[in-house]
């Protein structure tokens, strides 16, 4: 049986929804989906290689006075960290994350040593298109 | 299979996902069934109420063989025969 496919546009840059997308994405590896990640605008920037993982660069989406609260319940849940969840899905499953060119541009990323180490490629936005119309689910984040 | 004879039913694999919230439990499964043979059995340990319902889904989905669950103090185990 073919694995069923997922695009996602992770728009998002904050810490919230970072974490969101990290989670969904391990329900898509649990089901050995094929998943293809596009990272635009404020993603690209999260994915700056002196950003990532560290929540102090990161905005809260909703609550931003409620980040510390946040971030307290994550540790004692035991809930990894966004770049942690999205490492992980790649260990399980086939996970291609894909750099949207102008984004990277925007924050100061040219080339792919720029990103985080997940980072596959630096791409334009037909790839997108394409990805998304082939897919059997389709999010934006 | 009824609680009791779960209770009884000697498991192959057991993986203990109780400090773990969701997505935790499911990945945890989905890791170790990787290393056990069709025909075997695991049970999972959570406390987190919504694997309850996820891993029975994700069993039916990929193939495999959801047993039940066993209510324990403070936590649950979910069965499985690897399909």
């Amino acid at each position: 049986m073919e694995n069923k496919k997922m695009t996602m546009a992770l728009f998002s840059g904050s810490l919230d929804k970072l974490t969101a997308a990290g989670i969904v994405l391990s329900g898509a590896a649990a089901d050995d989906m094929d998943v293809d990640i596009y990272v635009l605008l404020q993603g690209a920037r999260a994915f700056k290689k002196e950003i990532g993982d560290n929540p102090d660069k990161l905005p809260m989406a909703e609550n931003p006075d409620l980040k510390q609260e946040f971030l307290n319940s994550l540790e004692q849940l035991k809930v990894k960290t966004w770049v942690e969840f999205f490492k992980e899905a790649k260990e399980l499953t086939n996970v291609k994350i894909h750099i949207c060119g102008l984004a990277g541009k925007i924050w100061g990323g040219e080339k792919l040593e720029d990103f985080i180490d997940l980072a596959d490629d630096i791409v334009g936005i037909s790839e997108y298109i394409t990805s998304a119309q082939e897919a059997d689910v389709h999010l934006f984040i | 299979m009824t609680p009791e004879e779960l209770k009884d039913l000697q498991v192959d694999k057991t993986v203990d996902a109780r400090g773990t919230a969701c997505p935790g439990p499911l990945l945890e499964a989905k890791k170790a069934m990787g290393t056990i043979d069709p025909g075997q059995v695991m049970e999972v340990l959570s406390s987190d109420e919504g694997t309850k319902k996820d891993l029975p889904k994700w069993c039916t989905k990929k193939g495999h063989d959801f047993m039940g669950i066993v209510e324990e103090p403070g936590y649950f185990k979910v069965f499985m025969k690897k399909g």
